[in-house]
């Protein structure tokens, strides 16, 4: 499955912000996100990104697949919680069957525990959805330049984003050694057991790990070799400016994160 | 092409990199003329990209290591300046289409090299327009470099380095992942180069077929030495040399050499089918003193 992070090209409202104005967004929204606990605003929040989803022209399909491929994550956070979460209104009594030794009777799945559960995993799903807005909507040299704006030095700003590019050109070369390896007829990363699947993972992580670092230390002779890290003021032959969109955006976005956070912790 | 001054000199080299024992060059002299196009042949490991990264100063300013003589290249010394001033004297394109291009587009791409120079956007803009011009990627400027073919990758990778306004373009192994159409391109453009714009040129490969072609000069490292040098029709008579570098000459210098050791001489070494068949022509004609 894609990890959406590659620019995906548009002319959508969000296509056209200035950079910072996105990142300001991914900052106020991280924190919020991580801040809100009632339920009824988690889930508002979430569907706040997915409507910004499709403001932004996202392709649907792909973001579902993304969000899918979280989802035995998401399962094992809704599980873990539920059952250690306290709560009074009890479902399942008790989890653990008393004969068993030590931790026998214990455990409880309680109607708070799932809310609790609920809220915690929406809240994650949340915090996952607002990266590609930014990513898939900036092109990385222009979010590079963003950093940059901020008052990040360039080589910094440059290997963020650098990283960040890596995402799809490793997906690609796992593809490519997984299909490899299908073709020699090793199938256990699809039908093997669990413990299968983790005994045979230094054999797709091998060949991936000293891919990414031949492939890392040649753009870097490459990048070199082209004057990256010369001394002077660099120039940038596209610009960003901030025009009164972007700081109307930045102001919906403030006050839409006040807000959530008002109804948190007072409603 | 004329050639011109010595433009590097590479005055009794060896190196070693870090962490190893063993030597990737070994006693190296070598001088190369503004305008001449030299081609490095020799088999894996025989020292061609350490080489290649010798010119432009990332050996040893960038990989570090152990460097014995010295580089001078256009008058500078490349272990006393900069990588970032070396690559406006040379300017360099690796094996790898992918490894060497990292932006979003095709524009970026070709941009970031004068932008890490702290030019002027005009004069960028008008490299940029050259730099695309010259290797016939007109209008690709929008695109994403991923999507283009490996030929116009690597002919990407050249304007790219053509925008650092180089005075020595070196290919290091740039078209061994490349298809004959690919292969075609880049050799295409890179003649044109050398003979329209009178860029040195220096380029490792091991086809020598091509080389044959165009080189000015053929030099064959063997386990980090220069063991010859020459024309292509002096190096790729040196059947036995070849033999011992495990190097392939031009199939019609094989078919020659196949021949003399049969005793049946040809008026002229030939290292391109033309010469093959003026020789065969020549052989049948009764005509076989050379």
């Amino acid at each position: 499955m894609d990890f959406p992070i590659e620019y995906y090209p548009g002319r959508s409202f969000f296509h056209r912000l200035d950079p910072r104005a996105k990142l300001v967004f991914l900052l106020f929204f991280t924190v919020v996100i991580a801040a809100i606990q009632h339920i009824y605003v988690v889930v508002a929040v979430f569907l706040t990104v997915i409507a910004l989803w499709c403001l932004a022209g996202l392709p649907l399909r792909t973001m579902g697949g993304y969000l899918r491929m979280w989802g035995g994550l998401m399962a094992f956070l809704f599980v873990v919680h539920a059952i250690m979460h306290p709560g009074e209104v009890v479902l399942i009594n008790p989890l653990i069957p008393p004969f068993v030794p030590l931790i026998g009777g214990r455990g409880s799945v309680t109607k708070e525990g799932i809310l609790f559960a609920f809220t915690i995993t929406v809240r994650q799903l949340a915090l996952i959805s607002i990266l590609p807005l930014v990513s898939m909507t900036t092109p990385i040299h222009l979010f590079a330049l963003g950093l940059v704006r901020f008052g990040l030095p360039y080589q910094l700003a440059y290997t963020i984003t650098t990283a960040l590019n890596m995402i799809p050109v490793l997906q690609a070369e796992l593809r490519i050694i997984m299909d490899a390896q299908r073709l020699r007829a090793f199938g256990t990363f699809e039908k093997g057991n669990p413990i299968a699947r983790m005994k045979a993972y230094p054999l797709l992580v091998t060949p991936l790990v000293i891919g990414a670092m031949r492939r890392a230390q040649l753009s870097a002779v490459a990048m070199e070799s082209r004057g990256f890290g010369a001394k002077g003021k660099r120039t940038y032959i596209e610009d960003i400016t901030f025009k009164p969109k972007d700081w109307v955006f930045i102001c919906l976005t403030t006050l839409y994160c006040l807000a959530a956070l008002l109804v948190n912790f007072l409603g | 092409m004329d050639i011109g001054d010595p433009y590097i000199i590479i005055d009794n080299v060896s190196y070693r990199y870090p962490g190893t024992k063993c030597y990737a060059l070994k006693e190296l002299n070598l001088t190369i003329y503004k305008g001449e196009f030299v081609a490095i042949l020799g088999e894996h490991l025989a020292g061609k990209s350490t080489f290649c990264q010798l010119l432009n100063g990332i050996i040893p300013n960038f990989k570090g290591g152990r460097m014995e003589g010295s580089v001078i290249v256009g008058g500078l010394d490349t272990q006393e300046v900069s990588v970032a001033e070396l690559a406006q004297k040379v300017g360099i394109v690796l094996q790898d289409p992918e490894a060497q291009l990292f932006t979003t587009k095709v524009l970026s791409e070709v941009a970031f090299g004068p932008e890490n120079l702290c030019l002027d956007v005009e004069e960028i803009l008008e490299r940029i327009k050259w730099a695309l011009e010259v290797v016939h990627l007109t209008g690709f400027e929008e695109r994403p470099p991923t999507s283009l073919s490996g030929g116009q990758k690597q002919r990407l990778a050249i304007a790219a380095a053509l925008a650092m306004r180089p005075e020595v373009l070196v290919l290091d192994e740039a078209t061994t992942q490349l298809d004959p159409v690919g292969t075609l391109e880049v050799f295409s453009v890179v003649r044109e180069l050398n003979e329209k714009y009178g860029m040195t040129i220096v380029m490792a490969t091991h086809k020598s077929d091509e080389v044959a072609q165009f080189a000015d000069r053929v030099l064959i490292l063997h386990r980090g030495r220069l063991i010859a040098q020459g024309t292509p029709q002096e190096v790729f008579g040196k059947a036995e040399l070849l033999r011992r570098a495990t190097i392939r000459p031009p199939q019609v210098s094989q078919l020659a050499t196949y021949l003399e050791e049969r005793s049946l001489h040809l008026s002229e070494f030939p290292i391109t089918i033309e010469q093959a068949k003026r020789g065969i022509e020549r052989l049948f004609n009764g005509e076989t003193s050379r």
